[in-house]
This record gives structure tokens, sequence and C-alpha cells, in this order.
């Protein structure tokens, strides 16, 4: 472990690189090394681990999604070198924006829309599990077999947000639990995948029952079981004569042991050691668990019931429960997610496991990672990795801080002069991380926690501004002489309807509306099953929704009244431009299309598969360049610690360059950037605007927006 | 130069698709039609104005005077012998001899948003794939010329780029003649302190490549060039509409409407392959007649003007201006004097692009209700584009995932009639 001692000259500012690692290499970096070795893979070329600093901005960067502060970068460095990068880890994974930030992760992955039905609840309950570490297979099964309204069971969302069409469900299934594309066998026997046609309709009919049901009077949307499947087989497109209905087979056969193994076991403990902790016991449970947990198979068998006859007994007990008739529990569903969340399965923990690991290292064992076809990197350690998963109760805290203290995990990237074929090769061995950027949130708020936007910096009334405002004036119609009409108070233009449905959540006008962040309240939107009436927006159908924005278009064209006439004037207008920026984590997502976030490779989330977009591209570049976010991150407030060093009397060009790559970089300037950055910012008239220059400068590079 | 968007890469999939396509051979027929081809294509660039909410065809395109549907607008003779539309456009009318009118397009889709979406794409929307619209599929299939974007869209959104990928989706510009905050330096920061500021940043970037140089970094760097000569670029000009002619403004009408249909002729004359031009509030279930005629009001100036200035600057024969709407409304008025959706047959209107003006192509029946003659599909509309422009409609692409996708749906045909 070798320390450098640098430039110390502020006491404040100075730090030592260092670079301290986990107490001793993983099992899993055993494995890994392992798994390489076996397969020959290599010799390849290993890249350096990454030092102190540069794990504390990656790690704060993929757990928290923005950079560290200076006061963090300082408390890091406080620590001891032994025991730093755990602490942070686990500091870190208790941050309150550890939720905001792991909820894009699951928005993207169940492809959340505000704008879908129950949207906007499937993203603050999202956000709520995340929050208190609720366990992956817990969360799973709450999706896959919810039923009722979306104010009471926001897990509904996933059902509604598919339009509860089983085939949409049966692919989303797949995809998002399974990390299989089972969507191709909807329509025929792919030649090339594992997975018949038959079986995509077998998985499809556990949500042939359901039925998304839409109340006339309140509009109050929920889902609920029918009798029978809409699924049949054959399928229409081969015109059979007929078409019966398809039994439930679950595609996958779960993993059998002779004796149950070990991290089942271990499961099971965790699991009954919970079930004892909890007091409450059976109380708080619903109807429908308490049924569940009857077994047919053991009691009533043996006391010489049939199981048809214990099923009839449930159903019927069921039917009793006034609330449950209305919202009825899907038996199908609830066996369905069983299935997929059983221990047994191992498509559904690798899913799990090989996203994170994608997402924090940058490269999955497989990819792409919704695509499993059997060929896998380094299997012994996915294994392993999915093993622990399970016996840890699918924790997904646990599993981001294995992955995040492994070795591979703080792996450097090569250096250019490595040939693009042995980068490529490294980074599948994972012996090197690839080149990532920032998601488009982090990105964002990373920008605003760089540059002190969070709050004021600069006294009222410092940045009085004049603006010119295109405004409509009403004039009174049809009179003949000129002169006579009378223009009344002007209005601002109306925006020009936005034309895609589903978008009227959200509108960007143009501008710097692009870059907007409007937060959404998840705790409010959780309690609306009290206000149900603030929901009617979104338990609306798609007509409806379509129906509302034409006729708001409309109002919006004939204002009262039809046969008024405008005309267009251009008024002058001051304001104080002095903004405060939030975080765009916690907005209605996905952003409109324009949007920076969007921009920057947010999905739309109107399909499945979409991952997020790393090609850079002109409209990328023309928002960071010329953006507000930049420019006001860059520009130095009177109210911000930069100006003690150049603002007053006495400068300190040097400390405050030192403090200008802490607090956007994470690490200090070596002596040439020191060298550089004095003539940007002595030249600068006065030395404000020269800080200025080189912030906007750092803020742009690629060092900034990619991880380190 | 930037032909196409395929940024993604070679799967097994794809190369196995490709194989197994080219085993079971193109159909001898397309390939028959494609020889017959002999006639270059004039047309580069395409105008489309989207009418949201569907337009009424009878108080537009297919006036039916003397029925009962006829509505409050009377027709009006226009500069080609023969044909009359709503006395709504009474400018349009003066230029009717440049464009034709289609006048029996069978539609499907009663709804508003499967109807944009097939109108928009040629494909019926399914759930589990995101066909492009027409302009990100020109844009695919056409080189870029100039510095501008090749894909504008003005006053809202246009369909995405599905399959096609981010490069071929639209350059947005929320209000025509409202500056684009981002194609300039930020206020407060001049040209010399700007370009100070892209000196620091090329040198701060440069210091890390050696040590990085990741192909995606080298894409950043495109990028940043790209940015910088757009912001650097004259064809901006284009986007200024405050230095106008105050009487050109006034042709267009001062409306956003008018605006964006000079912004568009603009935007064509500079190179732009694709532009698209929205407007709302055509769904009239309440008050039809006073919400057309302000339709009119505003969109009559702007059409008729651009169409004259086109034909004039001698840009008419390479640009297609096309007027679409989701579908058209019913000939029975309701008792809220509105009309509701109407999708069995509505209208366009068309000029440009190598079209033959003054003609009326199909026919609806007495009341507008059905097509009596020539029934024009949606997905037509796009071949009709697609052939104007000289690319092939039969194409096949593949999406990221391997699937091979017509770029226009299948069966689709141009409507030929309309080149002559």
């Amino acid at each position: 472990m070798k320390r450098v001692f640098i430039c110390c000259s502020g006491a404040v500012l100075g730090l030592l690189i260092t670079s301290s690692a986990f107490s001793k290499p993983s099992q899993v970096d055993k494995l890994l090394a392992a798994d390489n070795a076996k397969h020959k893979r290599g010799p390849t070329i290993a890249a350096k681990p990454i030092n102190d600093l540069a794990f504390l901005r990656r790690t704060t960067l993929n757990l928290i999604g923005r950079i560290p502060t200076h006061e963090e970068i300082t408390q890091f460095q406080k620590w001891p070198v032994s025991s730093r990068r755990t602490k942070l880890v686990d500091k870190l994974l208790e941050d309150p924006r550890y939720a905001d930030r792991w909820t894009v992760f699951f928005s993207d992955l169940l492809r959340i829309r505000s704008s879908a039905t129950g949207g906007n609840s499937l993203l603050a309950y999202t956000h709520k599990a995340i929050k208190s570490n609720r366990p992956w297979d817990e969360l799973a099964r709450e999706i896959v077999s919810a039923n009722g309204t979306t104010g009471k069971v926001p897990a509904v969302g996933f059902i509604l947000g598919e339009d509860a069409d089983p085939m949409a469900l049966a692919a989303a299934t797949g995809q998002m639990l399974l990390g299989v594309r089972i969507q191709c066998a909807q329509c025929h026997n792919h030649p090339f995948d594992v997975w018949k046609q038959k079986q995509f309709y077998q998985l499809a009919t556990y949500f042939g029952k359901t039925r998304r049901v839409e109340n006339q009077f309140s509009r109050r949307v929920y889902t609920t079981e029918a009798k029978d499947t809409n699924i049949l087989w054959p399928p229409e497109r081969r015109k059979p004569k007929t078409r019966s209905a398809v039994l439930p087979k679950f595609p996958i056969e779960l993993d059998e042991y002779v004796t149950k193994p070990d991290f089942v076991k271990r499961l099971e403990a965790k699991r009954e050691a919970l079930r004892v902790a909890s007091t409450s016991g059976a109380a708080g449970k619903k109807l429908d668990d308490l049924l569940e947990d009857v077994d047919t198979s053991k009691a009533f068998t043996k006391a010489g019931f049939s199981r048809d006859v214990v099923n009839d007994a449930k159903s019927q007990t069921r039917a009793l429960d006034v609330e449950g008739d209305l919202y009825k529990q899907s038996v199908d569903r609830t066996q369905l997610a069983k299935l997929i969340t059983s221990p047994y399965n191992r498509y559904f923990s690798r899913n799990m496991v090989n996203r994170l690991w994608a997402e924090l290292v940058g490269r999955g064992f497989y990819e792409p990672v919704d695509d499993f076809q059997d060929i896998v990197s380094h299997r012994e350690t996915l294994d392993y990795l999915c093993e622990e998963f399970v016996a840890n109760g699918y924790d997904i805290k646990w599993l981001i801080k294995n992955i995040v203290q492994t070795d591979a995990y703080a792996r450097g990237h090569l250096s250019g002069d490595v040939s693009a074929e042995d980068q490529q090769k490294a980074v599948e061995a994972f012996t090197a991380t690839r080149q990532k950027r920032m998601v488009s949130e982090a990105l964002y708020d990373s920008i605003v926690i760089a540059g002190h936007l969070t709050d004021y910096k600069w006294p009222a009334g410092a940045n009085i501004r004049t603006y010119t405002e295109r405004v409509r004036i009403a004039i009174a119609p049809d009179l003949p002489e000129e002169g006579v009409s009378t223009p009344t108070k002007p209005i601002p233009e109306t925006t020009p309807p936005n034309m895609q449905p589903g978008m009227m959540a959200m509108k960007a006008r143009g501008g710097y509306d692009l870059e907007n962040q409007i937060s959404l309240n998840f705790d409010e939107l959780l309690k609306s099953e009290l206000k149900k009436d603030l929901q009617s927006m979104k338990q609306m159908s798609d007509a409806e929704l379509e129906k509302k924005q034409r006729m708001q278009e409309m109002a919006a064209q004939n204002q009262n009244n039809p046969r008024m006439r405008y005309k267009y004037e251009t008024v002058e207008r001051k304001t104080d431009d002095n903004p405060r920026f939030g975080s765009t984590m916690r907005m209605a997502t996905p952003a409109p299309p324009a949007h920076f976030l969007r921009v920057f490779g947010q999905p739309a989330r109107d399909g499945l598969g979409q991952f997020r977009d790393e090609m850079p591209s002109m409209r990328q570049q023309l928002m960071m360049l010329n953006g507000k976010a930049t420019h006001e991150a860059s520009r130095v407030g009177p109210m911000e610690p930069m100006f003690k060093y150049l603002g007053g009397g006495k400068q300190n060009i040097a400390d405050a360059i030192r403090l200008a790559y802490l607090e956007i970089f994470t690490r200090l300037p070596d002596g040439d950037e020191m060298i550089f950055a004095k003539q940007i910012v002595g030249t600068g008239k006065p030395a404000l605007d020269g800080m200025a220059d080189l912030r906007w400068a750092l803020l742009n590079s690629n060092e900034f927006r990619y991880l380190p | 130069m930037n032909k196409g968007c395929l940024d993604y890469q070679m799967t097994r999939r794809r190369m196995l698709g490709i194989s197994s396509a080219t085993l079971l051979g193109m159909p001898i027929a397309q390939m028959l039609a494609r020889a017959g081809e002999t006639k270059k294509a004039k047309c580069e660039h395409v105008i489309l104005f989207w009418n949201g909410g569907g337009m009424s065809h009878i108080d537009t395109w297919d006036p039916k005077p003397g029925r009962p549907v006829a509505g409050e607008f009377d027709p009006i003779k226009t500069s080609a012998d023969g044909i009359q539309i709503s006395s709504i456009f009474p400018t349009v009318a003066k230029q009717m001899h440049h464009a034709a009118l289609i006048r029996s397009i069978a539609g499907t889709n009663g709804a508003h948003g499967r109807a944009s979406y097939q109108l928009q794409t040629s494909y019926n929307q399914s759930g589990n794939l995101i066909h492009p619209g027409i302009g990100s599929i020109v844009v695919h299939e056409k080189e870029r010329m100039g510095d501008l974007p090749s894909f504008i869209t003005i006053s809202g959104n246009a369909r995405r780029a599905g399959y096609l990928g981010q490069r071929c989706e639209a350059y947005y510009v929320g209000r025509p003649g409202e500056k684009d905050p981002y194609l300039a330096f930020p206020a407060g920061i001049n040209n010399v302190r700007g370009n100070k500021r892209l000196d620091i940043l090329k040198q701060i970037n440069l210091r890390k490549q050696a040590k990085l140089g990741a192909k995606e970094l080298k894409a950043v760097d495109t990028a940043t060039r790209e940015a910088v000569n757009l912001m650097r670029s004259p064809a901006l000009k284009s986007f200024e509409l405050e230095k106008e002619n105050p009487k050109t403004l006034a042709r267009y009408g001062d409306t956003d409407f008018g605006r964006g249909a000079l912004l568009a002729r603009k935007l064509v004359e500079t190179g732009v392959r694709f532009v698209q031009i929205n407007r709302g509030g055509f769904d009239t279930h309440n008050n039809n007649f006073p919400a057309m005629e302000n339709h009119g009001l505003a969109m009559d100036p702007a059409l008729a003007s651009l169409i004259e200035d086109l034909a004039a600057i001698g840009k008419l024969e390479s640009t297609m201006v096309i007027m679409l709407s989701e579908f058209g409304r019913t000939p029975r008025i309701n008792n809220n004097a509105g009309r509701d959706h109407h999708a069995r047959c509505f209208s366009c209107f068309m000029a440009g692009g190598g079209i033959n003006g003054g003609q009326v192509i199909g026919k609806s029946d007495e009341d507008a209700m059905v097509p009596a003659e020539r029934p024009v599909n949606p997905q037509d509309l796009h071949a009709t584009i697609c052939h104007a422009m000289g690319i092939d409609h039969n194409k096949e692409v593949e999406t990221p995932l391997g699937r091979p996708m017509r770029l226009i749906s299948e069966g689709a045909k141009p409507v030929m009639e309309l080149f002559g």
C-alpha cells in the first residue's frame, strides 16, 4: 500500500493520497481469479486498484447518486485508513439519498412511468420499499400477485402499468424478474431460442384471469380476478378450429437437490428468526394470507378431505369477505409469485445479482442483462453470489455492500495505449473497469452539489435581470372601426399543446424548462388512499386522459370566446435571477422527451428492455456547454465557501483552485494542473470570473461525467 | 456523411437473422418493382403539419355543399380547375394549383392514441415494439445536409425514433422564433470568454485523454465539435425570426403556427430534411364551427405563404408539404354543434416534392362518410413520402433485438397517381 504525501499548504485542503483496500480478498475475488484461471482467460492485463478518493467518488456516485461534498471528503480522510472504506459504505447505505438513487434503478427495471395508471403510486411504493430495504423476493411477490386499487394496493401499479394484459405481463415477468426474453415466443417458436410458444402461453395464463376494472362513477381503477382465463391455445393466428383454455405452467424447472442445500436452510432459518421476532404474528394478516398459510397438502388431506374440497372451502370463505370479493386475490398469480421467488429458482436470484453487479462494476456476468442464454463469464462466482444473496434473505443492501467491497469493483480503467481488444478482455475478466458515465440523474445532481446550488448563493437583488416575454393580448372581436378595439389585460401566450398522449403530466415548454426539477412527495402519494380524488387523474383510463387533454387543448385554442382575436406583443420584465436547484431523483418519471435527464439517456420506458443510453450526442453537449445548471454552478456567489479565497481583500488563488478540484473532481490538482489553473484564475478579470471559467471547464470535462 | 443511425452493434441474433432472410430470398415482385424505378426522386425535404385531435375533413378539404352534413362553411373556388375547398382557406385556395388532395383515406383507428401512432409510423401500436415516426425514417435513410440537425420538431413532440436509435430523434424547438438558449453561450458570457472556456475545456480533456482514451471519450469530442460547429454556424440564423421583414411575418400570420411555417421554410432552405409543425385543438366535439374558423385564421395565411414562397424560391419541387391528422370527424353534427371521431374516411393535403398539383385523388361518398373511389390506406401515405424521396419503403432494418422490420408496414403502396 503506497502512500504519497503531496502539497499541503492549507491545512484544510491538504490531502493524503492513500489506497487502502478491504481487509482481505473477498470470496468473490478468489472465485473470480479461479474462474479466470480455469478458463485460461489471459494473461489479462489488470488495471491498478483505484485510490481512496476515487473509491469515495465512485461509491458515493453509485450508492447515493451524486459526487461527495467537501465536508464528506474531509470526514472520509479523518477516518482510519484501515476501516474508512467499510465505514463509507455503511454510511452511504443509510443515507437518505440511498432510496432516491436506487428508485431510479428499480424504475428502469420495472419501467415505472408516472403517466401510467397507478404509476406514481408504484413509484412511491418502490421508494418506500427500498428505504426500508424490503427483501427483493417479498417485493416481487407483491407486485406479481397484487390486486386492488392503486390507492390501497400501490403494488398493483405493476399489473396496471402493463394494462393487465396477460401477454405483456408474461413478457415483463420474464425480462424484469427472471432475466430472460421469453417475449419473442409470443408470436412464434423462435428457431434460436429455447422458449417455445406454448411455454409463453402457459406463463401468460397465470395472468389470464386478471381484469382491469374501472368504476364508471368514481373513476377508480382496480384489478380483480374473473372466472376464466383469456389465454387460449392454439394461438389465433394459426386459425384453429377450436381453442381451449391454457393451463398455467411455470416455464422454468426449479433446481432439484437430493438434500436441502445449505443456502436454503440458512434462508429458512433467517426467515424463521424474523417470524419469531415479530410479535404481532397473525394479527396484521389479511384473510387471504391466513388462507394461504393453510397447507392443504398436509393437514387436510390427512383428515380425509380431498384437496379440491379444501380449495372450494377456501374460495367460499373468500367469497364472504366483502372487500376481498371486490378485489379478489389472484390464486394463479399468488402461485406464480411463489414459483418465481422460490429459492430453487436460480433465474430469479441470478437476475438481480447480475443486474446489480453490472450496475456497480460496469459489466454483467452475462449481457444483455435481460437475456440469459446460459453463456456466463464466471459461473462459480455468479452461483456463489446468488446462493449468498438467497441465504441472506434476498437483502438488496447486503448484495450492494458485498459487491462494492470486492477488488473487482475497485479496479481502475486501463490506459489508452492498451489495445481495444485487450481492454475488452480485461473488462470481461473483471481485472479492469470500463468507462462508465454517471446516470443522468446523478450527473445533474452532481452539478448542483458541486456548484452549491441547493441554496441561494447570492444575496437578494444581486442578479436583477431584464428579460422579454411574448404576451397575447385579446382584441375585442368584430368591431368595424380601427382604434375602437380595446386591448385587455395581457395574458402570457399559451404553450402549444403537447401532441403525445400520456405526456400531460409533465410538459417541457422549451428554453431552460428543459432543466427543471419538480419533486414529487412520495409520502403524500402513498397517503392518497385517504384522498382518492387526488388520485382521480391517474385513475382515468387512457382514453379519458386523451379526452381531457383534447378538452384542455380546445380551451387553450378558444379561451372563452371562440371568436376572440388576439395580437402578440413583446414586453420587458425584471427578475432576480438567483436560482436554487433541487434533486432530479424525485421527479415524475420519466422526464419529458427533450429534458436534460432524457437527453442523457434516461429511457422512455414505453417498451421492455430499454437500457440507459450512454452514447454521447450533440444535444448533450449543447445542454452542458450552455445550460443553466452548469452556468450557475460555475459562477462564484458570495455565499459559498469559494468566495472567501477570491472575493475579499486577501486572495489565496492556490487554495481556491484546490477547493475547486476537490469540489468538482474529488481530488487535488497535480503540479501541472495547478500551474495551468493559476494562469486561468489569475488572468480572470476579476479572479472570480477566472474561477468561473475554470469551474465551467471542470464541470464540462470528461473526468467529471465519467466515473473514476 | 452521417448516413443512417445504426448505432447498435452486430449481435449473434442479427447475424443469424440476416442470413436467414437471405435464405428466404427477396420477393421477386419487389425486385421487379425496383427495377422499374428509373425516374430520379426529386424530393429532398418534408414539412409535415401534424394537426392533433382529428381535423374535420368536411370543414377543410372535402366540403359537401347542399347536404345536411355541410355545416357552416361554404365551398370556394380555387386556382385549380374544378377543385373546391372550405371557405376557411381563402388564401390557400389561390395555391391549389400547386397542391393535391387525397379525399379517400380509409383509417381504421378511432382512438386518438392508436390513430396518431398509425398515421405517424404506418404501424399499428403493439405492446412490445416502438416503431419510428416517418421523420425518423426519413433522416435514417437520407444523408444530413448542412450544419443543422436533420429532423426538427416545432411546438410539440414528434414520434420517437424507436428502434432506429437516439440519433434519429427529432431536435426539439419549443416555440418558433423564441431563442433556444442552448445554441449560444449563457447570458453574460460573450463570445471571447466563451471561446476561451472552450479552449480551457479542450486542454483539460486532452490532459486526461492519453490516460483514458476510450472510444466513448472520442465520441464526446465529436459531439462537442458538432455542438460548437452548430453554435458557430451561420445556418443558426434560420432560427431567428425577429430580423424577418415584418411584412413577411404578417403574411404568414403573426401566430405560433405562422411563425412555425416560416421557420420551417427557412430550415428547409438551410438543408434540414424533415420539419414537423404541431398544432392541437382539432378535437371539436363541441362548437366545431367557431373552432374551425379560428383554425382557418391561423392556418390559411401560413400554409398559403409557405407554398407560395417555396415555389418562388424554387424549393417546392424538392420539398413535400403535407398536412395530416389522425382521423377526420363525423359528417353528422352532434347536439353540441360538434363533430365526433371519424376514421373511415378523411382527407389530406399535399404539395410539392415532385407531385403534380391541382389534382384530387380518390373521392368520398356524398356525405364524406366512406371512400367512394380509390381508398387509400394510412400507410400508403408514408410509402408515398418514401417514394418521393427515393427511399425503398420495403427496405428492412433490424431492431436492436435483431428483429427485421420494414421501414413502412407491409402492404403499403405509394399513391403513384400523385406523381403523374
